[in-house]
């Protein structure tokens, strides 16, 4: 079983009613799994009905890390909110429990090998499924 | 004349911050300019309300007490301060900061006022003249629903001002709402002798980079950061600088000798934060791209940052228009083992219950347990089964005041009614919510309006 937490570091924050989850990949071999594995859809399950617009997943690779935006996830923005985390600082650590599918082992390549990285960005048709 | 190398160092990520560090930063920090935020979407919302209940209020009133120490010093190594305390009012913090200059015999200070931020009072206008507001949150095409609720409106200035008031001599640069990293981009512009008249957007992308690697202070060198347990001296941190290249390439860094660290790790936390598609971050003075960065740690506490890249300007400003939405009342209430899962159910329950018979109507209604799921909600890990006790917190948010203060009292009927071995909190006083209504605005039918003042103080 591979957790985003064996792979990456995390940190978020909020814009309005948008959180975001920087995920830090810890090493090359991290980020190749952690890019492919980590799907919208994966973070949405997770997070049960918090989210309630899109998701989407943007990588930054030449620091090796995702970015993971979380549409109307704040109730409303910090100012009006009821979430005790008003601006979403736990998010980082709430997505570092997420249990990625597949491969056993940090560094499972899958199937279609290292190095060819999908456009950016690449999550942002979730909502249109 | 062009500067080799520009050393900016940050004064503050937040109302509230740690003062020592910035005092650290002026006294012995090779620096020419310190940039203080003091500003947060829900920081505008506070001010809003204060400036609503007292016209002279409304701005960051520690940036007072702030200047005191923080100014002498600045003054004595010519250390040149621009922040966004100002908030919602930067005219009266203006006035106020003058009078404490005089009152305490500061070193002579040359004020630079930046404002032209507010629109509230051009709402209507634009609305008449068929300007749709739409929400970016909500994707709501026009602010009908609100309208009527209407109480401020903000746009995000860049650096134009800054850069104007630096030019015109200021020492301290006090601003309203501006985008954080433009406390740092007026200044590289303003050394570098960069225009929006001959851009070069690469630069400029790479100046709107740089400011967001330091506008969050302790972010950048180890404060809130998954390194924490490896962190020196956090309760001594040091605040971040940037020696910024003609190029935009960067060095960030802090003090010798300061609390904290700075690595890939703490510089890559605060790249992340808080942005959205990071091929086009959306700011004022640049669109900056984050997608090439690369960092490079080059010793001790130093990392280079290289390979940002940005694309002209938005035609557009980003606002928000802060509007009346009810009331919120908020309370805790802790009980104890045996059973706290059956004592905190039955809490809930009769909350709910007196919520009715009181006559209270809630909008929203949210109880969280503290220590168990408040955070993660249905994400948490499974909870002890007979925990030894439980803290549960209420949350309501009402249309009107008098709801959420009868809703208050009933947070304590929790108590007072409730199971054996029942603790509470005293509820907080029901805050009115100022929400807020991002928006975007035309560019063209906000600069105009920026005016810089300068004002003399001090002895």
């Amino acid at each position: 079983m591979t957790l985003v937490r064996d792979l990456a570091f995390g940190r978020s924050g909020d814009k309005g009613d948008t959180a975001n989850v920087g995920l830090l990949a810890k090493d090359e071999a991290a980020w190749q799994r952690l890019r492919r594995g980590l799907t919208p859809e994966l973070v949405r399950a997770h997070l049960g009905g918090i989210v309630r617009g899109e998701i989407e997943i943007f990588e930054m690779p030449r620091i090796q890390a995702l970015n993971v935006v979380l549409h109307n996830a704040l109730g409303g923005g910090a100012s009006r909110t009821l979430r005790f985390d008003q601006t979403g600082k736990a998010f980082a650590t709430i997505l570092l429990g997420i249990e990625l599918p597949g491969g056993t082992a940090v560094g499972d390549e899958g199937a279609d090998g290292p190095g060819e990285a999908p456009s950016i960005p690449r999550g942002g048709a979730e909502s249109e499924r | 004349m062009a500067a080799a190398t520009l050393k900016l160092g940050a004064g503050a990520a937040y109302w509230g911050d740690a003062v020592e560090p910035a005092v650290e930063l002026v006294r012995h920090a090779d620096i020419s300019y310190l940039g203080v935020d003091l500003l947060a979407e829900l920081t505008m919302a506070l001010l809003q309300r204060q400036r609503l209940r007292d016209p002279s209020r409304g701005w960051i009133e520690d940036l007072v007490p702030y200047l005191d120490r923080v100014w002498p010093p600045a003054a004595d190594r010519g250390i040149r301060i621009v922040t966004n305390g100002g908030g919602a009012n930067p005219r009266a913090a203006a006035e106020a900061v003058c009078a404490r200059a005089g009152d305490r015999g500061w070193p002579r200070l040359r004020l630079g006022v930046v404002e032209g931020d507010d629109v509230t009072d051009r709402i209507d206008g634009w609305r008449r003249d068929g300007l749709r507001l739409g929400n970016l949150d909500t994707g709501e095409p026009d602010l009908d629903r609100i309208a009527g609720r209407v109480v401020s409106a903000t746009a995000y200035l860049g650096s134009e001002g800054i850069v104007e008031a630096l030019a015109q001599g200021a020492d301290l640069v006090l601003t309203g709402r501006c985008s954080d990293n433009a406390l740092f981009v007026g200044p590289m512009m303003h050394e570098f002798g960069w225009s929006f008249d001959d851009p070069d957007w690469d630069r400029l992308g790479a100046a709107v980079i740089v400011g967001h690697l330091l506008e969050c202070g302790a972010c950048a060198t180890g404060g809130m950061s998954s390194q924490f347990a490896t962190v020196e001296r956090p309760w001594e941190i040091g605040f971040p600088i940037a020696e910024v290249a003609e190029s935009g390439e960067a060095v960030i860094t802090k003090l010798p000798g300061s609390g904290g660290m700075v690595n890939r790790w703490t510089v890559k936390e605060q790249l992340v934060y808080e942005i959205h598609d990071p091929a086009r971050y959306l700011m004022p003075d640049a669109v900056a791209d984050f997608t090439e960065v690369e960092l490079a740690e080059e010793g001790p506490d130093r990392v280079r940052v290289s390979g940002m890249r940005g694309r002209p300007r938005p035609d557009t400003l980003k606002a928000l228009i802060g509007y009346r939405d009810g009331w919120i009342a908020e309370g805790l209430v802790v009980v104890p083992w045996p059973d706290a899962n059956g004592r905190a159910e039955f809490a809930r329950r009769l909350f709910e219950e007196r919520l009715s018979v009181a006559g209270v109507d809630p909008l929203e209604l949210r109880v969280d347990r503290l220590g168990v799921n408040s955070l993660h909600g249905v994400a948490a890990p499974a909870a002890p089964a007979d925990p030894a006790e439980i803290c549960l917190r209420f949350a309501v948010h009402t249309a009107t005041r008098a709801g959420a203060e009868a809703a208050r009292r009933e947070i304590t009927h929790v108590w007072g009614l409730g199971a054996a071995g029942t603790a509470f909190g005293s509820p907080m006083r029901p805050r009115e919510v100022i929400a807020l209504w991002p928006t975007l605005v035309p560019r063209d039918a906000v600069q105009p309006q920026v005016r810089v003042s300068m004002l003399e103080a001090g002895r």
